[in-house]
């Protein structure tokens, strides 16, 4: 846990160094912009903050220093000058380094540190050594090239095989390949002594291999390359230089020359000298890369440029939708190959699109974890936070929605749900409460449900407040369900005093209102005594589906294949004949809806043979009867305007290759109003 | 009232002329040979329409201001009109007959007076008279919420 806290800190200090940067950059050619100075100030203490937060003591150490700088700047006490800025560059540059290594252990590096505190101490103090800081600035940019972890040496290996080490099933080049596995390697083939082909043995070996190998490996690896051949070649294996030096110039000349004249390098020609001073640069350079090749893995992008993104692959899958729909017409083979590609492509880049803008919840779902600790820290509950079902990814989009509603749920099942230890323990339950988070897919849906063992709701308390409230009259008679409807109607907060944590006099209405904005709904189920369930129903709104295409009368409709179980073709006389909506198939009585009656279509003449989708969602299965089915189909699910999404049924509409429009059908919606219209007849 | 001069556009339904403020005004379209009905939603959503890949809903002014239903004749148009500035909320008006295109000065907008309810719209920004003519403006926003209703 604490590793995902600390790379999650260590990605927003990425941010903070960034907009560190870029301010100080500005200052540089403004140094009076207080709003620069502010800026600068506010980044440095949110390192500070955090860095002392998630153990990265000697970053939050240097930022402090910085920090009593910057407020000193603040302050007026001293001036911004070039010397503070090319500082604070350095700083950030060590910034970033502490990021990377975390606090340091290796005592040059920290003396290091230390000193370049030292050195912002100085300036705080109002001195101004231009030389002595320019100096040391440059110094300490030289050292930090040191690199503790990786000490790789350079090698030249010598092998000198015997004429028969062919004839034991020994392939010299596969030992090269070994030496080459265990780093940077040069090999060089010297290749004089093969005689004439009149008198060439094919089986003998003639050939010298020369391998400079950098690595940072020991020297017994290198020899247990040829443990096997040790005897059968003359080998000499010898260190040459403590560093890789293997890409350098210098050694190219020498392989080149020693190959002109076709004598072996030795251990003389490399003079050790030569290298030391290249080393720094050249590992400063390897560190900069390292740095670089950090920030690559991965990017962040503006989300409104993936949204972008997102809405041009869902235009393309319709235009290739039309372009398949053209080649089929026109029976022309190329034409037809082609669109297959290009459908294969399209289909993939969809998939990448929409990989991009999903998130797993987890994320989300940490700062939950937190809170729930946090406040029943405060209000002396014990309480413990279970997760089930956090990989589950969401659009972006989704998530960012989910937020507040979240926020609020758990904090009326800590608040107004979890009881103290104490009378946990006095009505028989263990003191320990739980708050369950689980999400799942079903049908075409996210169900996410947040569940406490609390002491629930009770029914009789909410009518009573209801009726002070002046929502429902004295008189009217109410379900357990309905009342506790009563709770997503505005104005309608149960706890008597408003408390620090929930009940602000926004409430429920306000989840109900946002999970609605993305096209979700919100349920409550509660049993006095025994706890809360709060259920959060979302549509994927991955706004490209795989769906099934039907007709129904004269229209087009598309079902989501993910709801989809079985497909049943009926007789009429089947459903005429059926009782109460259900029929028996293998077995089993499956209620059906069928979508001529749901849909109203006034002309009821159907076909002799009509086919039956049996589809699930949850638990709930039940059969749409439609007229036919066209095929399988992906599709662009397009929102439908304001002013028809009051009907329940369809979510969305989606354009055809040919320009026509089919509605969406949101199954699980239209089993839950047929379960509701049950409930009501 | 509003204070401000606007452009309008005008449209005939039967032998009423009404208006709309001409920048709200997306698209002027034919009427296409196919509007795909939405089943379950009011008599007045024709139903909904392609339109460069985005779907717009359609509802029929005829009913809107409590004509009687009729076959569409040649000069049938569709303005689409976006009163919130939301892609979500634009939606296709189809009228008799799209007029034309009128400067106004807010000295000009005297109150509207129509005798009986004209369906479901009876909100006015207020009538202004050209030749003659009596253009009843409406007023988009409440326009709006009755439809989003």
């Amino acid at each position: 846990m604490i590793d995902k806290f600390k790379a999650k800190f260590v990605e927003e200090s990425k941010d903070n160094v960034q907009d560190l940067e870029e301010a100080l950059l500005l200052l540089e050619n403004d140094m009076k912009n207080r709003d620069l100075i502010e800026r600068i100030f506010r980044a440095m203490h949110s390192l500070k903050g955090g860095g002392a937060m998630f153990g990265f003591n000697h970053l939050s150490d240097l930022t402090h220093h910085l920090e009593a700088v910057f407020d000193s700047v603040r302050n007026n006490q001293i001036e911004v000058t070039s010397d503070l800025i090319t500082l604070t560059f350095s700083a950030i540059d060590q910034i970033n380094f502490l990021l990377k290594k975390g606090d340091l252990t290796d005592t040059d590096e920290l003396k290091e540190h230390n000193d370049f505190i030292e050195k912002i101490n100085s300036f705080s103090k109002g001195s101004t050594l231009e030389e002595k800081v320019k100096n040391e600035t440059d110094q300490i940019y030289e050292e930090k090239g040191k690199d503790s972890t990786e000490e790789s040496s350079t090698y030249l290996i010598t092998i000198i095989p015997e004429k028969d080490l062919l004839q034991n099933g020994t392939n010299p080049l596969y030992l090269l390949d070994d030496l080459h596995a265990l780093g940077d390697a040069k090999t060089i083939a010297f290749t004089h002594k093969i005689p004439s082909t009149e008198i060439l043995d094919p089986t003998a070996s003639y050939c010298i291999w020369q391998v400079i190998l950098s690595t940072t490996e020991s020297l017994n690896e290198i020899k247990d390359v040829f443990i096997f051949v040790e005897d059968e070649c003359d080998l000499n294996i010898e260190k040459v230089a403590d560093i890789n030096i293997v890409n350098k110039k210098e050694i190219s000349d020498m392989v080149a020359e020693s190959l002109s004249t076709n004598t072996l390098i030795s251990k003389e020609n490399f003079t050790t000298q030569v290298w030391k001073k290249e080393d720094k640069q050249e590992k400063q350079a390897k560190k900069k890369i390292a740095i670089k090749d950090n920030k690559i893995s991965s990017i962040r992008v503006a989300s409104h440029k993936i949204d972008e993104l997102v809405t041009l692959v869902s235009e393309l899958v319709t235009i290739q939708a039309q372009l398949s729909l053209y080649a089929e017409q026109k029976e022309d083979p190329a034409i037809l190959t082609l669109t297959e590609g290009v459908q294969k492509l399209s289909r993939q880049l969809r998939e990448n699109a929409f990989d991009i803008s999903l998130i797993p919840l987890q994320t989300e779902l940490m700062r939950f974890q937190r809170l729930v600790r946090d406040l029943s820290k405060e209000q002396e509950k014990e309480i413990e936070f279970v997760i089930e079902g956090g990989d589950l990814e969401l659009d972006k989009n989704i998530i960012e929605h989910l937020t507040d509603p979240l926020l609020h749920i758990f904090r009326n099942s800590i608040d107004h749900g979890i009881e103290s230890p104490k009378e946990r323990i006095s009505s028989g339950k263990p003191p320990k409460g739980t708050i369950i988070f689980k999400a799942y897919y079903s049908g075409a849906n996210v169900v996410i449900e947040i569940s406490d063992d609390g002491k629930g709701l009770d029914p009789e308390f909410i009518r009573k407040k209801a009726i002070e409230k002046e929502i429902i009259d004295q008189n009217s008679q109410l379900e357990n369900k309905e009342v506790l409807n009563l709770l997503f109607v505005s104005g309608f907060s149960t706890k008597d005093e408003v408390s620090d944590v929930s009940g602000r006099g926004v409430g429920m209405d306000v989840v109900r209102r946002k999970i609605a904005d993305i096209r979700g709904e919100v349920t409550i189920d509660s049993e006095k005594g025994n706890g809360t369930v709060t259920t959060i129903r979302l549509p994927m709104t991955l706004s490209i589906i795989d769906g099934l295409l039907v007709k129904v009368d004269k229209n087009q409709y598309v079902i989501p294949i993910t709801a989809i179980e079985k497909i049943y073709a009926l007789e009429k006389s089947q459903i005429k004949e059926s009782f109460n909506s259900v029929v028996i198939l293998d077995d089993e009585q499956i209620p059906f809806i069928d979508l001529r009656k749901t849909f109203n279509v006034k002309d009821v003449e159907q076909n002799d043979t009509v086919q039956m989708i049996l589809i699930k969602s949850e638990e709930r299965k039940s059969g749409l009867i439609v007229d036919s089915i066209i095929g399988e189909y992906q599709t662009v699910v397009k929102p439908l305007g304001k002013h028809i999404r009051k009907q329940e049924i369809i979510s969305g509409a989606s354009i055809m290759g040919d320009g026509s429009i089919s509605l969406v059908i949101d199954t699980s919606r239209l089993l839950y109003r047929r379960k509701r219209k049950k409930a009501v007849s | 009232m509003e204070e401000q001069d606007k452009t309008l556009l005008s449209f005939q339904i039967e032998d009423e002329v009404f208006a709309v403020d001409a920048m709200k005004v997306d698209h002027i379209l034919e009427v296409p040979s196919q509007i795909t009905e939405v089943p379950n939603t009011p008599d007045y959503i024709t139903g909904i329409i392609n339109l460069h890949g985005n779907i717009i809903t359609v509802a029929d002014m005829r009913i809107l201001t409590g004509q009687k239903n009729k076959e569409k004749g040649a000069d049938t148009s569709i303005v689409v009109i976006n009163p919130t500035g939301e892609q979500d909320s634009k939606i296709g008006l189809i009228v008799d007959m799209v007029k034309e295109v009128i400067e106004t000065e807010s000295s000009q907008f005297k109150e509207t007076v129509l005798e009986g309810k004209k369906g479901l719209i009876n909100s006015f920004e207020g009538t202004v008279v050209i030749n003659k003519e009596f253009i009843h403006v409406i007023d988009l926003n409440s326009f709006n919420e009755i439809i989003e209703k």
